[in-house]
């Protein structure tokens, strides 16, 4: 009997370290392939901020090149919107999927909001200069510090009214990123720090209850007039 | 840390105790038993069926044991009627012209009871027990009896599989049981089990005797058996290939109750009675690997039901909260098409998922080597989506059962 307990012990001994080893195996496997897919989608995300960061300059230089008559330039940054929310989900997935903490998801966030405001500074100055009606803008302020209960839904009900009504320009803002060009934007804009903030066409809101609260902060008719409704 | 991070020690010990099933399965002990066949050696056998109200399913059980592939002169069948107040004495003695068989009329004292007037009964060499709601296939015998070949083994137990499944619980309990064929094949053939199921365990009867026979033992006495010859130093076989099928409970209360039974029958025995085996070097991978990871099992199905219940309606009250007062047409419209930027692929999902995987083809690996008919996707699929969200049921309840020291009924 002893003999066969030596024996069982020694095969039992030999089959966990086995064991052990493919356990260690399967876990550094799909530990490997997570981070993998992680950093595709980073690459996705730079590449695409690469494209929009060539894109926004391109809008700008040609907008200096033909400061005399800018409105006579076939650029136009109304397609740009579109590219700007869709790197928004994108980026916002991600920061779920790596955490809110993760630097190269902070640096795209910063590359992303420096975007935003110069997306927002072109569409005002062409509006401006060519006396076009200026189109409904958003400036969307949020924390994913823990300290802003209603800012998933605002950002749902925002994303809601971005596709429903695609002239709707939404920008987007983490307002507690540490980037100087942010800061200066919310102190221009006086944004304070209750939040989610909204600054709809310069009139500030601060909290989020209902998505129908929400569209009374938008100018009579800026909602009616889409043409791409889903309601 | 997260709720979710709680989970990682559970899950890595889960994947570790499947690797070791899957590398045990391909060492050489279990292909030798696997590649063991039906012997011609014809012992004398005693098979004992203790009854207690099984009028319904005793003839059939009966006729499946008439029906065994063994010489009936080496063969003895023992009706043991332990007081059974429905028609179960009158179907009895339809049997009672049948030279083997052999019928025993008691006051009712349990289970381990009429197994023990049983074995009192018989000179024969070997003990086999079949309860009252199970079947046997023809040759499951000639599958057992090599089993016994070396000495120091006491005991063998069958491939069990789920009679005639009908409903979503018996199919899931089906896979169930077709998982625990591998599990039992693999654990046998490093001598790791700890119960000799009351469906077609067979028991060497001089070990029986030199023990000391059945106990009530928490109303798990083949449970108790099991420890009591593992801790004796003896062996406990397994036939792959003796294929029998057993009657499960067809509702969610009905399987409640009767793991219940099982569970605080494993509590009070293995945590009780039989402590010293838990970490016991001398027993190898049924004291450092087996029990270890069958008590841990107990708390942590309860522990990852909590989490995911928690998880789940936080993740319902969140969604309701985001999603309030948006138009369905947009929730429940696809986003443009495929892209896999969006897969929820995590670390914590691949984990699960792998795991989940491996116990599944543990249930293939199951029926193949059994040599089971039938078909087991329906099982497969109510495995996977019910159990996790059932088994939890029954281990809180004999939780709870053992904590306030409270005892039901047979089938109470």
């Amino acid at each position: 009997m002893a003999g066969l307990d030596i024996r069982s012990m020694t095969l039992f001994t030999r089959n966990a370290l086995i064991a052990l080893g493919i356990t260690l195996v399967l876990v550094g496997t799909i530990a490997y392939s997570v981070n993998y897919l992680n950093n595709a989608r980073i690459t996705e995300l730079s590449a695409i901020e690469d494209q929009l960061s060539i894109d926004i300059l391109s809008l700008d230089t040609q907008f200096s090149l033909l400061e005399a008559a800018p409105c006579d330039s076939s650029a136009s940054s109304t397609t740009l919107i579109g590219e700007l929310a869709n790197m928004g989900n994108r980026l916002s997935y991600a920061e779920g999927q790596l955490g809110s903490n993760n630097t190269q998801v902070i640096r795209l966030k910063e590359q992303y909001s420096l975007l935003e405001i110069r997306d927002y500074l072109i569409t005002n100055e062409l509006a401006a200069a060519c006396g076009a009606k200026k189109p409904v803008t958003v400036l969307y302020f949020y924390s994913n510090a823990g300290d802003c209960n209603d800012c998933d839904k605002a950002g749902y009900a925002l994303s809601y009214l971005r596709d429903t009504y695609p002239t709707l320009r939404v920008y987007s803002f983490d307002y507690n990123l540490d980037l100087g060009a942010l800061k200066t934007f919310i102190t221009i804009n006086k944004v304070q720090g209750a939040l989610p903030a909204f600054v709809v066409n310069g009139k500030h809101s601060y909290g989020f209850t209902s998505l129908a609260d929400l569209e009374k902060q938008f100018p009579k008719g800026a909602l009616a007039t889409s043409t791409a409704s889903t309601k | 840390m997260s709720l979710e991070a709680v989970t990682y020690p559970f899950i890595f010990l889960a994947l570790f105790f499947e690797s070791f099933v899957l590398v045990t399965l391909l060492s050489k002990p279990a292909r030798a038993a696997r590649a063991r066949g039906p012997g011609e050696a014809t012992p004398s056998v005693a098979i004992i069926v203790p009854c207690w109200n099984e009028a319904v399913t005793v003839a059939a059980t009966c006729e499946s044991l008439l029906a065994l592939d063994y010489p009936a002169d080496r063969l003895e069948i023992i009706l043991v009627d332990d007081g059974s107040t429905d028609a179960t004495p009158a179907v009895m003695a339809r049997f009672a012209d049948y030279p083997q068989v052999r019928i025993i009329s008691k006051e009712n004292g349990g289970k381990h009871t009429a197994l023990n007037d049983g074995i009192a009964s018989t000179n024969a060499e070997f003990i086999g027990c079949l309860d009252a709601d199970s079947f046997v296939e023809p040759d499951a015998l000639k599958e057992i009896i090599p089993c016994f070949a070396r000495a120091q083994v006491a005991a063998v137990t069958a491939a069990m599989s789920v009679h005639s499944p009908k409903t979503l619980l018996q199919h899931m309990q089906n896979a169930e049981y077709t998982f625990g064929i591998t599990y039992r094949h693999v654990f046998a053939s490093l001598n790791g089990l700890y119960v000799t199921p009351g469906p077609f365990s067979f028991y060497r009867k001089s070990t029986i005797e030199e023990l000391g026979g059945f106990r009530h033992a928490h109303q798990t006495e083949d449970m108790e058996m099991a420890l009591r010859i593992q801790r004796a130093g003896y062996e406990i076989e397994n036939a792959p290939r003796a294929r029998v099928y057993t009657k499960s409970p067809s509702t969610l209360f009905g399987l409640i109750k009767q793991r219940t039974r099982w569970t605080t029958g494993f509590i009070r025995n293995v945590l009780g009675d039989y402590r010293d085996l838990i970490g016991s070097r001398k027993h190898a991978v049924l004291g450092m690997l087996v029990l270890p990871t069958a008590v841990i099992a107990v708390g942590s199905g309860i522990l990852l039901f909590f989490i995911s219940i928690f998880e789940l309606v936080r993740s319902a009250v969140t969604a309701i909260e985001i999603h309030a007062g948006i138009p369905f047409s947009y929730i429940f419209t696809p986003k443009g098409p495929f892209d896999w930027f969006y897969v929820p692929v995590d670390f914590f999902l691949l984990l699960a998922v792998t795991m989940l995987l491996t116990s599944l083809v543990f249930i293939f690996i199951g029926k193949r080597i059994s040599r089971t008919p039938g078909k087991i996707a329906l099982g497969v699929i109510s495995y996977t989506f019910l159990y996790g969200f059932v088994a939890p049921l029954w281990l809180l309840r004999a939780t709870a059962d053992v904590s306030f020291g409270k005892n039901r009924g047979w089938r109470g």
